[in-house]
């Protein structure tokens, strides 16, 4: 049976060795495919290796052996003191990714994605990479402070905490970080307000009054850790079925109620349940004035990945408003498997397989670009932001 | 009065507009349904969607020809029902509108056709259909087209401003009784009409740019099928408007003309 399996060289040589040598002897072809073919201006995609200008990714295709369920890729080249665990791929993530203002006269929102966020030593010798969603409301600067900076914050928590990452502790102390210094930022801004581009200017208390949601998945080779402030949403599609992976924070949420009314908020129905009649959310980036009742200790999920995992959906609400977990999750499965790549044929038709390579990127591309349609076709309101992660593995067909 | 000569010429520069969107709206849906019998028919809808495009050209300098002489009556338009009136943004439609539409015509195919999208296939080619990288350059221009335009209605709340201030609020204050309006007054409602004018003009280009820019992100087929989408809306808003002052007494100057 023959596997496919991508991954990213990230050796500074190209004189790859194999771990295994007997296991690479089998048909290797090397590919390399050009990605990202669709980069909305308002989103960052920052390939892994940086200073490149067009990133090229090497795709493995082997035979795999029969009763391994990953195939294994060479190390990079990098100098190890250890070889990486055994049977264990460094994956390169396909995703596809779409941010549209849609109904709106503002885009608030923010997407950020960073393949391979963090530093490559022995800790982490594979992929771990990062994905973000960020809704502002009030104005855009937090969702965008919260895009260029999260990641950054995450990846120095995680590799501070070490081996062994406690995913809770350390996402919730990223959170808290990234509230921190939007607050500081913020304040500071009031002096250089002429600077910012953004509608609010950076004036207090208007400033005060901004804030974002904040949805973040970070993928492991064998986890999928979701840590969640405010009403964007991770929903997992495993064999077909959604599994949401973050619960909305919402004001009427019976223990989100209970947790603003005991620390002497109030929860009034102005145009739907909001804090203080205000926000529509119960936990966010930012929002000072509505602390400690709005908070950004964030909700963390962390799942273990299968082999029946499909696909990781990460949106705004401008596309859960209108789309149901289990709709997205139809539509973004239907997308994936009927661009399904053609198995890899006889060796010689690497063109074959190059087509593959890119019609599996192209697949979570066109699986983001339908939701966001299907958002906009259903009469959304808001900014629209979708992110769609492939998250099979190599599986023979 | 406004049966001036100047005032019919005004007039008749409309209901020939609206006539040329009649015969454009014909000839579009026309073209739309030749497209159906499967054949290559992209010069021919290019050459459609670039005359349609190079009559709201003729349109905007026409207009700005006859604004130099009388700017209010493209603020105000007496040959508008009350309803489009209301909804004008410095003598037109606001340019955003145009991605609004192409958002509504898209999804409305779109939804109807989302079994057949999901399975990867190409339906017709229509608003439906757009690809990544085309709603991505739509968003590009919506954004653009928003920046642009809220500059623009900042530029038209100066000049509204500008009413209660020197020197048109002073000399109103120093005007005695009736009687033609004296030099100043005259000089400096010109100097303002100067400015409504220029305000018109830069409207008017970026209503020209986004639709041209719009039009040559969509595919011929797509851009017939918005610009007669379009066009209909226009044409229907028009003729409902007409009613509804019809029903609240209001007798409408085109009217048995």
């Amino acid at each position: 049976m023959a596997g496919m399996c991508c991954g990213v060289n990230m050796g500074e040589t190209e004189t790859a060795s194999p771990v295994e040598p007997s296991s690479m002897s089998a048909r290797k072809r090397r590919m390399e495919i050009h990605q990202f073919n669709f980069v909305p201006s308002d989103s960052t995609v920052v390939p892994p290796l940086a200073g490149l200008k067009r990133q090229k990714i090497e795709v493995v295709v082997e035979e795999k052996p029969k009763g391994s369920e990953l195939a294994r890729i060479p190390d990079g080249g990098e100098k190890k003191k250890s070889a990486p665990p055994r049977g264990f791929v460094r994956e390169f993530p396909k995703f596809g990714m779409t941010s549209v203002c849609g109904r709106r006269r503002d885009m608030e929102d923010s997407v950020a994605i960073h393949p391979s966020f963090l530093s490559r030593d022995n800790d982490f010798p594979s992929g771990f990479h990062f994905f973000g969603v960020y809704d502002g409301h009030g104005c855009s600067h937090v969702s965008t402070k919260c895009k260029e900076r999260m990641h950054e914050i995450v990846k120095a928590e995680v590799e501070s905490a070490g081996g062994v990452v406690p995913w809770e502790r350390t996402l919730s102390r990223s959170f808290l970080k990234m509230d921190k210094e939007v607050k500081d930022w913020c304040g500071a801004g009031v002096a250089c307000a002429s600077t910012s581009t953004c509608r609010c200017e950076l004036r207090t208390p208007q400033c005060e009054a901004v804030g974002s949601t904040a949805v973040v998945a970070v993928l492991t080779p064998d986890k999928i850790v979701v840590s969640n402030c405010g009403d964007s949403r991770a929903v997992l599609c495993r064999n077909g079925v959604a599994i949401p992976l973050s619960t909305d924070h919402k004001p009427d949420r019976p223990d989100e109620l209970s947790r603003i009314q005991e620390s002497g908020g109030r929860v009034i129905f102005w145009d739907g349940p909001r804090v203080f009649g205000v926000l529509a959310m119960s936990r966010a980036i930012g929002d000072t004035y509505l602390k400690p009742y709005v908070t950004s200790e964030p909700e963390v999920t962390v799942t273990a990945r299968t082999e029946e995992d499909e696909c990781l959906i990460l949106a705004s609400d401008g596309l859960w408003d209108v789309v149901s977990n289990e709709t997205a999750c139809g539509v973004a499965r239907m997308c994936l498997q009927s661009r399904k790549p053609p198995p890899p044929r006889s060796p010689g038709h690497d063109v074959t397989v190059t087509a593959a390579g890119e019609s599996s990127d192209k697949a979570c591309s066109d699986a983001s670009i339908l939701l966001t349609k299907l958002a906009l076709a259903r009469h959304s309101q808001d900014n629209v932001s979708v992110v769609v992660v492939d998250l099979r593995k190599g599986r023979p067909n | 009065m406004e049966s001036s000569d100047k005032g019919y010429s005004d007039l008749s520069f409309f209901r020939d507009w609206m006539k040329i969107q009649e015969e454009d709206l014909l000839e579009l849906h026309q073209a739309l349904e030749l497209n159906a019998d499967g054949g290559d028919h992209t010069v021919e809808l290019k050459r459609l969607a670039e005359k349609n495009i190079a009559h709201f050209q003729e349109y905007a300098t026409t207009r700005r020809r006859l604004a130099r002489d009388d700017v209010s009556s493209f603020f105000s338009p007496s040959w508008c029902s009350s309803f489009e009136g209301s909804m004008l943004w410095v003598g037109g439609c606001r340019p955003s509108i145009f991605i609004r539409l192409v958002y509504a015509l898209s999804g409305k195919e779109f939804e109807s056709n989302l079994r057949e999208y999901l399975q990867g296939r190409r339906i017709g080619g229509g608003l439906g259909d757009l690809s990544a990288n085309q709603i991505r350059l739509i968003n590009g221009l919506h954004l653009k087209t928003v920046g642009l335009e809220d500059k623009l209605s900042s530029k038209l709340a100066s000049l509204q401003e500008d009413m209660a201030d020197e020197p048109i609020a002073s000399i109103a204050q120093e005007s005695r009784g009736h009687g033609p309006p004296s030099r100043a007054v005259n000089e400096a409602l010109s100097t303002h009409d100067d400015s409504m004018v220029n305000l018109m003009e830069e409207a008017d280009n970026l209503r020209l740019c986004t639709m041209k820019e719009l039009i040559s992100i969509l595919t011929p087929f797509q851009a017939v099928a918005f610009l007669a989408g379009g066009k209909k809306l226009h044409l229907c808003l028009h003729e409902w408007g007409v009613l509804r002052d019809h029903e609240h007494g209001r007798h409408w100057r085109m009217s048995g003309n």
